[in-house]
């Protein structure tokens, strides 16, 4: 399985006894794990375990009322997720969240709002370094819509796209931002076989190729046990197991808790075994 | 001819860019802007002048204006007539202060106060969305128009209450009052309305452009990709505003001559507006042109067929031409909410396949 060549890094995001909870709902209790540089890190559990909330708390969309983070060496409480953006995190949800009305292009070109400076003056002459600035994100884009193979949908409205497409464009749109640390949530839920292939490629080879640490919520054990260096197991918002991905799987206590419980059947470790 | 882009392989990322992608749409403007600024003057009448083109091109200024905010920004806005209304008096006030200043400067200085009053009630969008902030939008509209009945500095302390332009000259040509000559007044205003509308469609298509339609779509997303909502709504409102503001300062200088706040500010303006961006195409600065285009000349046209056409009373007909032009703009709101920029997109697409189907 670790075929990789590349060298696991330094931590570059610890989470320490992090607790959420939303009025009497605990999403979360004093759940701790890290993710290491160019590492791919898997979270998974039954529905509601608090994993989708975990990421929202590394970006800074919910703010846990106990806890420290610690990204990159520097220690938070909390943060705005535009701060989380400007630190390098980037994220894809599980419910697609683009911009419907706008085109793939102009979608994954969001994703370089953040490196763009020309003020609104050079923007509204589309002259000199604007234009410059313009194309130089375009070539940019453009590097990222061949990596995922997504030129013949260019120009479409993301709103008219079939839901596997969106699902890339919106991964695009998080690799424009060249991310330091990318979390996918549920990235191949919905998916055919061939898509899911794909997506697992894009991946594996970003991983590879520009060394982008992910975390990743991933339901399929299959595709987990293939891409994932280490894992971390939440249910009902504790976590339950941490560590590489065989480890995890012969795990007592996760393998009770996928038993235990009576979860959609896609849930089960049946399928990576 | 055909309306091909057959053979126009575009060769790099700055052609693709570009706003007219197809030679043919580039010539069509090409001839459009030289029969406006060549042909048309030559033409031109007093009616022309003040009862077709000054206002349409006024509107679609304003309309520009309030699609910043409302089709691109996604934020709901009541406040157009108001605004429209800062911009007059802040024109009136400059030039009366400052008589020798310069027409252009005054523009925009009335657009750059504009501004700020648009941001200052824009910011409560931070906080609430939607219809909320449209009713927000409305009691600046209210409170601003209030102002200027109630607070005489704002009229010059004159009897009327009312405001009136004195003549003004841009390059020696005299382009308000009442002795300025259509042909001046027309090619000022489609100046201006030119350069703005160029600038808007610059903005549009950059990265301040793709903010506003990333916060319209999904604010939610937005933020995470680092597009900070607050900073970003504002700026959709100073421009929006700013738009706004030198069309409202065109409205009262070079157009009517004279203003007075309720009357020619109220809030019919701001629905007016609205309506033209809805009928045009939210999120086009085309669609401004052809929505204001529309409801400058709809009731015109109406007006015509009805009194002279079918020899109707004037007051019947005014009363006709509501009826009617309520019945069109419900029936865009049903049959095509994308407004007329979307109709003429597809009659495009249309033209591009055929003969051939598919
Ligand atoms: N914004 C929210 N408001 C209230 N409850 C929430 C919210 N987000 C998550 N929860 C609750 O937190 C728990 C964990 O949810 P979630 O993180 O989405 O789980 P998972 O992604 O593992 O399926 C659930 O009980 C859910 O109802
Ligand atoms: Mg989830």
């Amino acid at each position: 399985m670790s075929y990789k060549e590349r060298k696991i890094g330094d931590t570059l995001l610890k989470v320490e006894d992090i607790s959420l909870s939303f009025g009497g709902v605990k999403a979360l209790s004093h759940v701790s794990f890290d993710i290491k540089e160019h590492e791919i890190r898997a979270i998974i559990g039954p529905n509601g375990a608090g994993k989708s909330s975990m990421l929202n708390v590394i970006n800074g969309f919910y703010h846990p009322q106990e806890g420290l983070i610690t990204y990159k060496g520097q220690v938070r409480r909390q943060m705005r997720p535009h701060q989380a953006a400007k630190q390098g995190i980037a994220r894809t949800f599980q419910n697609i969240a683009l911009f419907k009305g706008m085109s793939t292009l102009d979608n994954i070109m969001t994703g370089r709002l953040l490196r763009m400076r020309r003020n609104v003056f050079w923007q509204a002459l589309y002259f000199g370094p604007a234009v410059k600035e313009e194309l130089e994100h375009r070539e940019a884009v453009e590097k990222i819509i061949d990596f995922l193979e997504i030129q013949a949908i260019r120009k479409t409205p993301v709103g008219r796209l079939p839901y596997g497409l969106q699902k890339r464009v919106e991964l695009g749109r998080a690799l424009a931002m060249e991310p330091e640390l990318l979390l996918l949530d549920e990235p191949m839920a919905g998916m055919n076989v061939e898509e899911k292939e794909d997506m697992c490629r894009f991946i594996l080879d970003l991983n590879d190729e520009f060394g982008t640490t992910i975390a990743l919520i991933e339901h399929d054990m299959g595709v987990v046990m293939d891409l994932s260096d280490r894992v971390v197991v939440l249910d009902y918002g504790q976590l339950l197991a941490d560590g590489t991905a065989d480890e995890v799987r012969n795990n007592q206590d996760v393998i009770d808790a996928y038993l235990g419980v009576s979860h959609g059947d896609d849930e089960s470790l049946e399928g990576a075994a | 001819m055909f309306y091909r882009e057959v053979g126009q392989l575009k060769t790099s990322y700055q052609s693709d860019q570009a706003v007219f992608t197809i030679a043919q749409d580039r010539w069509s403007f090409l001839v459009l802007l030289i029969v406006a600024f060549g042909v048309v003057p030559f033409f031109i009448n007093d009616y022309f002048a003040n009862a077709v083109l000054l206002p349409f091109l006024i509107y679609a200024l304003a309309a520009i204006g309030l699609n910043i905010l409302t089709g691109y920004c996604g934020q709901l806005s009541l406040g157009t007539g108001a605004f429209l209304g800062v911009g007059a008096y802040a024109a009136y006030k400059m030039t009366t202060a400052f008589p020798e200043l310069n027409f252009i400067i005054v523009l925009f200085v009335s657009g750059a106060v504009t501004a700020a009053v648009g941001m200052f009630f824009g910011l409560p969008s931070l906080r609430i969305k939607g219809f909320y902030l449209a009713v927000a939008t409305l009691a600046a509209q209210f409170f601003i128009v209030w102002l200027f009945y109630k607070v005489p500095w704002f009229f010059n302390y004159n009897a009327t209450g009312q405001i009136s332009m004195p003549p003004r000259e841009v390059f020696g040509i005299l382009i308000t009052g009442p002795k300025a000559q259509p042909w001046a007044t027309y090619l000022f205003t489609l100046s201006v309305v030119l350069v703005f509308a160029v600038f808007a469609k610059n903005l549009v298509r950059c990265r301040s452009g793709r903010a506003w339609m990333a916060i319209r779509d999904m604010d939610i997303a937005a933020e995470i990709i680092g597009i900070r909502p607050l900073q970003t709504k504002l700026l959709a409102f100073g421009i929006s505003s700013f738009y706004v503001g030198v069309a409202g300062a065109l409205m009262f200088a070079v157009w009517l001559g004279a203003a007075e706040a309720g009357e020619t500010f109220g809030i019919d303006q701001s629905f007016l507006v609205l309506f033209m961006i809805i009928i045009g195409g939210l999120g086009s600065i085309m669609g401004s042109f052809l929505g204001a285009g529309f409801m400058v000349l709809m009731p015109i046209l109406l007006k015509q067929s009805m009194v002279d056409g079918l020899g109707l009373a004037a007051v019947t007909a005014k009363h006709m031409e509501f009826i009617i032009m309520g019945v069109l703009i419900v029936f865009f709101l049903i049959v095509e909410p994308h407004g007329l920029a979307r109709l003429w997109q597809i009659v495009k697409e249309k033209l591009r396949l055929w003969p051939f189907p598919h």
